[in-house]
């Protein structure tokens, strides 16, 4: 059965949205989403919502989800992972036959919570990878045994950041565009050498909502769907000292699965724009790599910022991905708009401590 | 649409603390599984697992530190969670996965080692309050379900002694489950006797706390049917999350578990669930919710029904509606997701005639099991069919024992090597519109509500959009009167963390439906100025408010209700101008995660830590894959099957090499340290594997790949102490 994006809906990211409560913040993604794709809440068959413990000040977090959605008494559950995990497990739930439409939703309040760091080495594994020292060394540690036997280095790396953050500058919805230069990111503030601040993302505030819902669905209800063609998600091992730091499995499996549900073979050509994780900047290259695309760089990557420009939205940040894939494919990116796309490749990571990666690849119509 | 086949099952023993870690009782579970699929994990195309919060496990993220336990590396991989209704919702995530087309198999892993959270796991249950209108009441999960019992008590006139015949039966039935924590025969009385917690609810009418983890295989109708097997298929599956505004809605009837069932049945075909179900599993952590929710599953809002079952002794195993015959929850434990996978595993069984001595005496070709959780408010249902279960068959799970399961119960956490820690989380969270106006009104002595035209409803606590009509625009603001009726209360004898009150000491809360605001639309607060043998539902009270001096925009501004006074006079409905939001006057509420934890070694850490102490490293030896894996693991994440680190263990150690080296500025909290640190992976000759540590070094001194490193000897445990010297 064939799912489409019906509506996507997204606050744009600010670094504080002090003002709005998060159900507040939410509601605002959920009512452009539900416009965007012609519907009412009423309308929905359910909704998935993508979101970890702890991130909120409050656990078991798919309580706090069916209100501030219109879906109250429905079909609701919660993924943890990045957006694109939950929007795969949703397009694979409407494929059963058994739903029609569903909205996936993810959000960040990072602004809220007072100490990030502390979060994150939270998810390290308490018996072997939690040394008391900030979690971004593992991050380090992974980009040095990405670099040494690839054909990227530390400037490359830079070039990650200062081609993204200024891609940012024309994305209304991506707060810190700006103009830098190799030598700053790699002069930046040394966190865990030789991983500099600049090296990843800053965190911000924003939610975002996509409406999903069956080809058929999709024809009756909105004015400009955008086929998925197709979706995958993967995982490496969890036991980080024996994962493989020198690529992504997780990326692999989910691209392999991803491309051939929609029927592309050679995706550096197939596919128009590719959005490619960049929490870390030497991840969007650990990403580049994992799908077969050598040294060769891609024509479009992250054309809105990606995360680097746009912040660290927590299990949000995939999704706003999604949502710019979608504008472009509809040609409503505005200044950032990269030309005619009929193809777009979407992939999100999971972040520290995983390599748990998806993929979702939208068309401008079905083959 | 295909079939979806359940072809295996395996769990582990639960018990009230585990040795293993998570990741080593899921991979416990999982091995068995695979077993009784007749699979490796290389058969398996796809791994879902439910865990409920993280704050058990403590372990943000903990879906994926589960990956390798779960046999999800190098798979697609998703975790997926409903709260307390994890378990069952699990067969129905992975009967997606199935349904989809998308995937022929998928192993299906549920786990929750609620044992780590110190003092006492129930603590955990503050956090899922909401953090702003709920938390700083110091609430428990206890509490609520006190509050729902004497709420459906008093709905449907159950005595305490007719619910704790529930605790008697499943104790009773878990018996002759070998994964049972808590079989044992029981009377009625012993339940009435138990030590009193929270009125009504007695230790015996709850389920314990417990750590455990349980897997099944799905697959389409052509693997099953390939592998030879006896098919039990996944029929009908439904699932609804009602409001998290618990305190606005009757909580007499699970609505929401009527509605998932409802769909269930809609799939399934089946139009008189009281006549076709042959086995039931409703979700019972503690004893009356096992009637709530067997209302809900037979549609029966008059609860006439159950109310005669159960009193004609029809719940019974050998009744005409066995109800848990697992032993359910009460009896087996409540390893809360990994539970209500126990009761999926459990239909399996029945429907395949392989439950042993648990089997019903009816021929079963149809079952329901049913899991519920968060704020009240979710059911998950799956309806599973089978060709009979007659004649019975010896299958392996009809003699399997409590030593057959895997799983080391523990005493106490100081009895094996273990660790610490703490989480600094603080949070300051933006209050919005609507908040901001409402807790400006504590601060004025006021209850105040926003109101929907909608649906006619005063939203307490007042909201800017109204989630039963279509996200409607909620902009009028109304202050309400601070007297309000009793819905239901509970009289408690202990804090949120489980611990007793000082003797004497109660703490009463109660939810109050606020005067002017409709039906069931009211809050939950704390009682005070009255007797606990006096309080009644029903009865009517009044807010008694800190002075204005003290007060300062926080629920607990309202001290308590009172009961009212004869003659004291009615407040009014008051429309007002709601808080304009500006720098100055937009609120944020603080708070913090309160919990603190205790994790043991594990089996493998064991091993490490104790080689550690001495000085030396071992890896293990899988005998499948010719591996040794550092650090010692109590399992094989690429075979998927457990191992021994001690009879396997290889020496390696303790010189190595640094495979890649960082000088970390910051602290876990991202704060500059006074020193920076070097911190290290190093790899050992003849592993699979690595470490991550410190280095000991000068200052000045670099530290990069290739450098010759040697483990340091302590006798600590923990990360923290994993150290290395430059050779």
């Amino acid at each position: 059965m064939g799912v489409s994006v019906m509506g996507v809906g997204f606050t744009g990211a600010v670094p504080t949205s002090d003002g709005l409560s998060y159900r507040e913040l939410i509601t605002r993604a959920a009512r452009m989403a539900y416009q965007d794709a012609g519907i009412e809440p009423e309308d929905l068959d359910g909704a998935v919502s993508v979101e970890e413990d702890f991130v909120s000040g409050y656990s078991i977090a798919d309580e706090y989800v069916p209100d501030q959605l219109g879906v109250v008494r429905k079909p609701v559950y919660t993924i943890s992972g990045d957006f694109l995990h939950g929007f795969g497990s949703a397009v694979m739930q409407i494929a059963t036959g058994s739903f029609d439409v569903l909205v996936v939703e993810a959000y960040s309040k990072a602004s809220n919570l007072l100490e990030k760091d502390e979060l994150l080495h939270f998810a390290f594994d308490p018996i072997f990878d939690r040394l008391g020292v900030t979690p971004h060394y593992l991050a380090s540690l992974e980009m040095q045994r990405y670099l040494d036997p690839s054909d990227y280095d530390l400037l490359d790396v830079a070039e990650v950041v200062r081609r993204n953050r200024e891609q940012a500058i024309a994305n209304p919805a991506a707060p810190y565009g700006t103009s830098l230069t190799v030598t700053d990111v790699l002069d930046g503030r040394p966190v865990a050498t030789p991983l500099t601040d600049l090296m990843f993302a800053r965190h911000a505030d924003g939610a975002v909502c996509i409406v999903l819902g069956s080809d058929e669905a999709a024809a009756h209800f909105s004015d400009r769907p955008v086929p998925v063609l197709g979706t995958g998600w993967g995982s490496a091992d969890s036991v980080v000292q024996r994962r493989d730091l020198e690529g992504s499995v997780g990326t692999a499996v989910a691209a392999r699965r991803a491309l051939e549900e929609a029927g592309i073979e050679e995706p550096a050509v197939q596919c128009d724009v590719f959005y490619l994780s960049d929490l870390y900047a030497h991840r969007q290259l650990m990403h580049m790599d994992a799908m077969g695309f050598g040294d060769e760089m891609l024509p479009v990557i992250n054309p809105d910022g990606g995360a680097l420009g746009g912040g660290d939205l927590f299990e949000a940040t995939g999704g706003a991905r999604l949502v710019d894939a979608v504008r472009q494919i509809r040609g409503e990116a505005g200044a950032h708009q990269v030309g005619e796309v009929g193809t777009a490749f979407v992939h999100g990571w999971r972040g520290l401590p995983t390599d748990s990666c998806a993929v979702a690849v939208l068309g401008s119509e079905r083959r | 649409m295909g079939r979806v086949a359940v072809i295996g099952a395996g769990m582990t023993k639960f018990v009230r603390r585990a040795e293993e870690t998570p990741g080593e009782l899921t991979a416990q579970a999982v091995e068995m599984a695979l077993a009784d699929a007749g699979m490796t994990i290389d058969d398996i195309d796809a791994v879902c697992l439910g865990t409920a919060p993280d704050a058990f496990d403590g372990i943000h993220m903990n879906g994926e530190n589960l990956i390798a336990g779960a046999g999800g590396s190098s798979k697609p991989y998703l975790r997926h969670f409903v709260g307390g209704g994890t378990g069952v919702f699990s067969p129905i995530h992975g009967w997606m996965h199935v349904a989809s087309g998308k995937f022929r198999t998928c192993l299906v892993v549920a786990e929750e080692k609620m044992s780590p959270c110190v003092p006492h796991p129930a603590g955990a249950f503050l956090t899922i309050f909401d953090h702003t209108t709920e938390q700083p009441l110091e609430l428990t999960l206890i509490h609520i379900f006190a509050l729902e019992m004497a709420r459906f008590m008093h709905t449907y006139g159950y005595t305490e002694e007719e619910i704790a015949q529930v605790s008697v039966n499943h104790k009773h039935n878990a018996l002759g489950h070998p994964a049972a924590q808590l079989a044992e025969e029981i009377t009625v009385a012993d339940v009435m006797n138990s030590t009193l917690l929270s009125w009504p609810v007695k230790r015996y009418d709850i389920s314990p706390t417990s750590d455990g983890a349980a897997a099944i295989v799905l697959s389409t109708e052509d693997v099953a049917r390939a592998r030879g097997m006896t098919p039990v298929w996944i029929e009908g599956v439904g699932f609804r999350l009602d409001t998290a505004y618990w305190t606005t809605r009757d909580l007499a009837f699970p609505e929401y578990v009527a509605m998932a069932a409802r769909d269930a049945y809609d799939m399934a075909g089946i139009t008189r669930p009281e006549a076709e179900i042959d086995v039931w599993e409703p979700y019972d952590p503690f004893d009356y919710k096992a009637l709530h929710h067997m209302n809900g599953l037979l549609q029966d809002r008059t609860g006439r029904l159950v109310k005669r079952l159960l009193a004609e002794g029809a719940l019974a195993r050998d009744g005409s509606h066995p109800m848990c015959p697992s032993g359910g929850a009460l009896g087996v434990g409540n390893p809360i997701a990994a539970t209500g996978l126990m009761k999926i595993a459990e239909l399996y069984f029945q429907l395949s005639g392989q439950a042993g001595e648990r089997q019903v005496r009816k021929d079963v070709h149809r079952g329901i099991a049913q899991a519920w959780g968060d704020l009240m408010q979710v059911g998950t249902v799956v309806i599973m069919g089978g060709e009979g279960s007659s004649p019975t068959r010896d299958g392996v799970w009809s003699s399997t024992t409590r030593d057959d399961l895997p799983g080391t119960a523990i005493k106490q956490v100081g009895d094996v090597p273990h660790l610490a820690f703490e989480p600094r989380l603080t949070y300051l969270w933006d209050d919005g519109m609507a908040l901001t106006t409402y807790l400006d009104g504590f601060e004025h002595g006021k209850i105040r509500a926003s109101y929907c035209p909608g649906c006619d409803r005063m939203l307490i606590p007042s909201r800017s959009f109204c989630e039963l009509c279509n996200l409607r625009s909620v902009d009028r603001y109304f202050d309400l009167p601070d007297t309000g009726v009793i819905e239901t209360f509970t009289i408690s004898h202990v804090d949120w963390a489980s611990a007793p009150l000082p003797d004497g000491e109660v703490r009463m809360y109660a939810v109050v439906a606020i005067d002017g605001a409709g039906d069931h639309m009211g809050l939950v607060h704390l009682l005070g100025e009255v007797d606990p043998g006096d309080v009644e539902i029903g009865m009517r009270v009044k807010a008694v408010w800190k002075p204005e001096e003290e007060r300062e925009g926080a629920v607990t501004d309202l001290l308590y209700f009172r009961p009212v006074a004869d003659g004291e006079d009615e407040g009014e409905i008051v429309p007002i101008k709601p808080v304009e939001l500006t720098r100055a006057t937009a609120g944020a509420t603080g708070g913090k995660i309160p919990l603190a934890y205790a994790y043991t070694a594990g089996i493998g850490g064991k091993r490490f830590y104790a080689d550690l102490a001495g000085g030396r490293l071992s890896a293990t030896e899988c005998p499948e894959c010719r591996q040794a894996l550092v650090p010692p693991s109590g399992f094989c994440e690429l075979c998927l099957r457990t191992l021994d680190p001690d009879s396997a263990a290889v020496d390696i150690g303790p010189e190595g090499v640094v495979a890649a080296a960082t000088l970390v500025f910051e602290d876990r909290y991202g704060h500059e340290l006074d020193d920076p640190v070097w911190v290290v992976q190093v790899e050992f000759a003849d592993a699979v594997g690595s470490l991550f540590g410190k280095v000991h070094a000068e200052p000045g001194t670099v530290v990069a790949a290739g450098t010759p490193v040697v483990l340091e000897k302590t006798d600590q445990v923990g990360p923290e102490h994993v150290r290395f010297a430059l050779r």
